[in-house]
């Protein structure tokens, strides 16, 4: 294991700043190249650097586009360094397995693709099912994936019941102790989360990061 | 192109255009729109939320033509991009209405477009603006709108539930729902006097066959009334949309081109976004024959947009539109506080005063962004026509509604991190009565003298 030439961290860290994905890709070569530790290079450089365009997106300083963009060259530099793991017999470290989507009848989703960009920015595996999922997708990805986290988004008032549909389908398959349940979404608040059974809600995106990682620790 | 002839070129179109990734349209649209605002120089100010420049809003017209005709319309569905040309969107715009007559009989009102600085004021088309709603005194809500005398149309809220149980999107519940709302908003109108006045939408309907549900020209919606047709952020359409297009049209019903450009979202900060809200204007000309347009302008994280972003992009987009079309279109505040505060009101002056100088038709008011269950009352929506009157009447120009703006800022900004939520429509009114409560009438006198002392024109107001 060898530390990660500085150059090459600022070259990294700069590349996923700007969201510019070849050189973020690039970069995350040239290091494993000249020896830097795959895990490092995650834990050091690409999930700091993510958590940081996450700070700014929140203080109004970038906006979307920017975050989405860092947020793809994230998961680019991570696929290279997972492919580097799985070569060498190792395997990638996250924090927890995430399925996240918009629940069925609902197609808003990117209140859904912040979130998500930021569960990966804090190194958590996300499975992003997109909009419009229909209850027993969100379970059968989790049970694929063996999940930590179902995640679901629900923008519209008429599509909320949506979110209650997957905690009761939790429940008829005996799986509501397997996984946390968390949603959010404009159409949600604490008191639905409460009368539904989810595990948590956050009106915030960064709030969400922040709920399952209490989640998690539990 | 003829109606039918461009109806059938859409549905084409959005089976043969480029087939792309939402994401990759997003990218594309997000990196033509920050190429072409350097190109046409367009600039943010923070000190200048309403702009009195007639370049520059030719200027974001411009772009947002070029927008629109560079990457098209992304159609959700079949994940490919349906294209116009120039001489297809400017045909459009010709053949768009720019004289409506909303409603029947003695309470028609007649909208007609509006110019930057228009002397005629704006009508007023309210109601809860689509806000999340309860079952719980729904039709006193609807009347406390209807009732207002300076609310010239109203539009049914988003209820959620019916008796008692959750409705679902795209299900007989949603159906069910819908019958019961557009009802009640013929029963709010009936109830106040007002049997003819225009009723904007049946919210609760959010797909195709809930918003038809709403077609019952006896207990529902009638062809004098109208129906949204909304985009997703940003330029999207899908079938759901498109259908009801056909349908309004054969109803003879007003089409609602409802956008709500996300600023701080793809479109990026406020120059990106006026940019974007006139492609989505122009979206709602070609592909929904919109009879008028409904601009919501949301902010990323507050949900707002009585901030300077969501002002600048009022102002900018409206003097863009008012400048070089003869269209109808209209704005709604929606404001991070509630009822029974001063705050909500200030947010809503805010709005109303630019959107008054820059073309607009009111709309709204979306109380609380959006956030909490029946916060919104008629008196915050019988305020945003009665200020838009005194601005009008006042002789306010564009520089003055700059001044004024800046001046009430201060007076809510800081609550877009700390919401002062206020309180729900059964505690800020008496719901026998129908009537604000002494707490809410309060708030009311206080902001408007306030406001006259900036230079407003106020009448006798209803709770004065």
């Amino acid at each position: 294991m060898s530390e990660i030439p500085t150059d090459l961290v600022e070259k990294l860290a700069a590349a996923l700043l700007a969201g510019d994905k070849d050189a973020a890709v690039a970069a995350t070569q040239e290091a494993l190249s000249r020896g830097a530790d795959p895990l490092a290079l995650i834990q050091e450089v690409v999930v700091p650097t993510l958590v940081e365009v996450g700070r700014r997106f929140e203080n109004l300083e970038i906006f979307l586009p920017e975050l989405i963009a860092a947020g793809e060259a994230g998961t680019a530099c991570s696929a290279v360094i997972e492919e580097r793991l799985i070569q060498s017999g190792g395997a990638m470290k996250t924090e927890g397995t995430i399925v996240i989507g918009t629940v069925k009848g609902d197609i808003h989703d990117i209140g859904k693709n912040i979130v998500a960009t930021l569960f990966k920015a804090h190194g958590y595996k996300v499975i992003d099912l997109g909009k419009d999922v229909p209850a027993a997708a969100f379970i059968d990805a989790a049970e694929a994936n063996k999940a930590d986290v179902i995640a679901a988004s629900a923008l519209m008032s008429i599509t909320r019941a949506g979110c209650r549909e997957v905690a009761d389908l939790l429940r008829e398959r005996k799986l509501r102790d397997k996984y946390f349940f968390i949603v959010g979404g404009g159409s949600l608040d604490q008191d639905y989360a409460d009368e539904i059974g989810a595990d948590g809600y956050s009106p915030t995106a960064s709030g969400a990061v922040e709920l399952v990682k209490s989640l998690m620790t539990r | 192109m003829y109606m039918n002839e461009r109806l059938v070129e859409i549905f084409q179109r959005s089976r043969g255009g480029t087939f792309m990734k939402e994401a990759e349209y997003d990218l594309l649209l997000a990196n033509r729109t920050r190429e072409l605002v350097r190109e046409y120089a367009i600039k943010f100010d923070p000190q200048m939320v309403c702009p009195a420049d007639d370049a520059m809003a030719d200027r974001v017209f411009e772009a947002g033509v070029q927008l629109f005709c560079d990457v098209g319309v992304y159609h959700l569905d079949t994940q490919r991009v349906i294209k116009f040309s120039r001489a297809e969107v400017m045909e459009a715009l010709r053949q768009a209405p720019s004289t409506l007559y909303l409603g029947e009989g003695a309470d028609q009102v007649i909208a007609r477009h509006r110019s930057v600085e228009d002397p005629v004021p704006s009508l007023n088309l309210s109601g809860p603006a689509g806000q999340p709603c309860s079952e719980d005194h729904y039709l006193e809500m609807l009347i406390s709108y209807a009732q207002e005398p300076y609310v010239d149309a109203i539009e049914s809220g988003a209820t959620l539930t019916y008796n008692g149980v959750d409705i679902m999107a795209g299900t007989l519940m949603e159906v069910k729902a819908v019958q019961r709302d557009s009802a009640t908003a013929r029963e709010a109108v009936r109830r106040v006097g007002k049997p003819g006045m225009h009723i904007g939408d049946c919210a609760t309907g959010m797909t195709a066959i809930g918003k038809m549900a709403a077609s019952d020209p006896i207990n529902g919606l009638r062809p004098c009334d109208g129906r949204l047709i909304a985009q997703m952020c940003e330029l999207k359409t899908n079938d759901d949309q498109l259908i009801r297009v056909p349908h309004l049209i054969n109803y003879g019903s007003h089409r609602i081109n409802l956008m709500t450009p996300l600023t701080g979202g793809i479109g990026g900060g406020p120059e990106g976004v006026s940019v974007v809200s006139v492609a989505e204007f122009l979206l709602g000309v070609v592909c929904y024959f919109a009879t008028y347009h409904y601009l919501s302008i949301t902010h990323i994280k507050w949900t707002n947009n009585s901030d300077p972003w969501g002002l600048y992009v009022l102002a900018m987009t409206g003097q863009a539109m008012a400048r070089n079309t003869h269209l109808v279109f209209t704005d709604d505040p929606f404001t991070v506080c509630g009822p029974c505060t001063d705050e909500l009101l200030y947010e809503v002056a805010a709005h109303s005063i630019i959107g008054e100088v820059c073309g607009y038709h009111q709309h709204g008011v979306g109380s609380t962004g959006g956030n909490e269950v029946d916060h919104h009352t008629g008196l915050e929506a019988g305020f945003q026509g009665e200020v838009a009157r005194a601005t009008t009447r006042a002789g306010i120009t564009r520089e003055r509604a700059n001044e004024i703006a800046l001046a009430l800022l201060p007076k809510y900004k800081d609550t877009f991190n700390a919401p002062k939520r206020g309180k729900p429509f059964a505690l800020a009114y008496n719901i026998k009565t129908i009537t604000p409560t002494q707490e809410w009438q309060d708030c009311y006198r206080r902001v408007k003298e306030e406001l006259s002392k900036l230079g407003l024109a106020f009448e006798q107001g209803p709770w004065d």
